[in-house]
């Protein structure tokens, strides 16, 4: 069992490392689908796609060694239209918010002034957690199916699984290798090629996972904010609204700890707001060490209401598929959860209207 | 002698940045291809230092990338 000084430094240093690996990197899962669809580069899609196989590999031999324990997926839920749904919205708002909940954290550490507005649209987009939780929940129950699995590797097995994704991504990634097609040269200083951010970025994201007995994740912390701001701004109107005063309890670093949405010092308080922070204040550093931190003054109206509804779609589409893209990329996809590969497919066509939408509003 | 046509695109963020250059090196080809004017982009965004030369060398022009006072500076010509 860990202290809660370990579990905050722990975290703290996760984030703080995360902000400056993205930053120096401009690692963006958010690009990564909108450049395929607008300009035809793969490079962003290409560095995920080695990061989420290496975390395959990594998690397999974590699990293999005992070192994490938890067959089959016992994060992830069976999969449902939520999912999908999730996924869509998710995908749509991370596109006209300039970045993904991560990117946006990030970003807005850096100096970035729209990204800020990103973050507003997430935090109020967090309040309709009671609005929207019962419908997700009805959803959830019409469409789910699948009741008794969680993950793909229940078919085939997690070894004959873990193998067969190995082999070809492999193909794929010594493929690309050999064409100088994981790597472009970048000339801002400083600059850390995607393929190591990569690298990088997996080093951290399972490292923690180890510590802290699970994967890596800020949607609840997201959430937090919004339910303890909606609190402290009408503190009547919320004290008796039942998805902000439930209770329940969560295993953190070998500790069982309470949660509930309205304690900042429950499990979800003392994990993701410490790597919320450290990611910020990672980007933040990193940017004043490259003198780059220079925030501007008011973006252009349209462009601030692209960010803060994106934003909000952003925590709609997390509440919907029970987390964001960190969780269900780094979190589900290395362990082929049925409910992250539900929400990959719902990203897409979600990602590609906001391409669309962003297009058609910067060439007017 | 040429002219510099300037681009302020700083606080923009991506795609924003990419799409307004490469709007921008449209509405001016003709003079940016007789070598009558370049193209001075400056922004604050990282990761246009890495996009905006990608596509502008892909459609034939060649780039120069410069730091000034916490921000780029990339200038696109026409190769001759």
């Amino acid at each position: 069992m860990c202290s809660i000084f370990f579990i905050v430094s722990s975290q703290l240093l996760a984030g703080l490392a995360l902000g400056a690996i993205l930053q120096r990197s401009d690692f963006c899962m958010a690009g990564a689908f909108r450049d395929i669809f607008l300009f035809g580069d793969y490079l962003k899609a290409r560095a995920i796609f080695l990061a989420v196989s290496l975390l395959v590999l990594i998690v397999y031999l974590e699990r293999v060694g005992g070192l994490i324990g938890s067959y089959p997926p016992s994060f992830f839920a069976s999969p449902s239209g939520a999912d999908l749904l999730g996924g869509a919205l998710f995908g749509m708002g991370m596109v006209l918010g300039g970045g993904c909940m991560l990117g946006t954290l990030y970003k807005m550490g850096s100096g970035k002034v729209l990204n800020l507005f990103t973050f507003a649209g997430m935090i109020a987009g967090g309040i309709f957690y009671p609005v929207f939780l019962p419908l997700k929940l009805k959803l959830v129950s019409a469409t789910g199916f699948f009741p008794r699995w969680t993950a793909l590797e229940q078919i085939a097995g997690m070894h004959a699984t873990a193998a067969g994704f190995l082999l070809i991504s492999a193909l794929f990634i010594a493929r690309w290798a050999g064409k100088g097609l994981l790597s472009q040269k970048g000339y801002a200083e400083g600059y850390l090629q995607l393929w190591k951010a990569a690298l990088a970025i997996v080093l951290v994201v399972s490292a923690q996972y180890v510590f802290s007995g699970r994967p890596l994740s800020v949607t609840s912390g997201i959430f937090k904010m919004s339910a303890l701001m909606a609190h402290a701004a009408t503190p009547a109107a919320f004290a008796s609204v039942q998805p902000f005063t439930g209770n329940s309890v969560r295993l953190v670093y070998g500790r069982i700890m309470p949660e509930r949405l309205m304690n900042a010092f429950d499990a979800v308080g003392i994990t993701q707001f410490p790597l919320i922070a450290g990611i910020v204040g990672g980007s933040f550093l990193s940017a004043l060490q490259l003198r780059e931190f220079k925030p501007l003054g008011v973006p252009p109206f349209g462009q601030i209401i692209s960010s803060i509804s994106g934003g909000a779609l952003m925590s709609v589409g997390a509440l919907m598929a029970s987390g964001c893209n960190l969780w269900h990329f780094f979190g589900g996809l290395p362990v082929f959860a049925l409910q992250s590969i539900l929400f990959l497919f719902g990203i897409i066509p979600g990602s590609y209207a906001g391409s669309l939408i962003i297009k058609k509003a910067v060439c007017r | 002698m040429t002219k510099d046509i300037m681009l302020d695109i700083r606080g923009q963020i991506c795609p924003a940045c990419l799409l307004i250059t490469l709007r921008e090196i449209a509405n001016n080809k003709f003079s940016l291809k007789r070598g009558q004017s370049r193209l001075v982009v400056k922004t604050d965004h990282r990761d246009a230092t890495r996009t905006i030369p990608g596509a502008a060398v892909s459609m034939g022009y060649e780039t120069r990338t410069e730091k000034t006072d916490g921000y780029y500076e990339i200038t696109i010509e026409y190769r001759k």
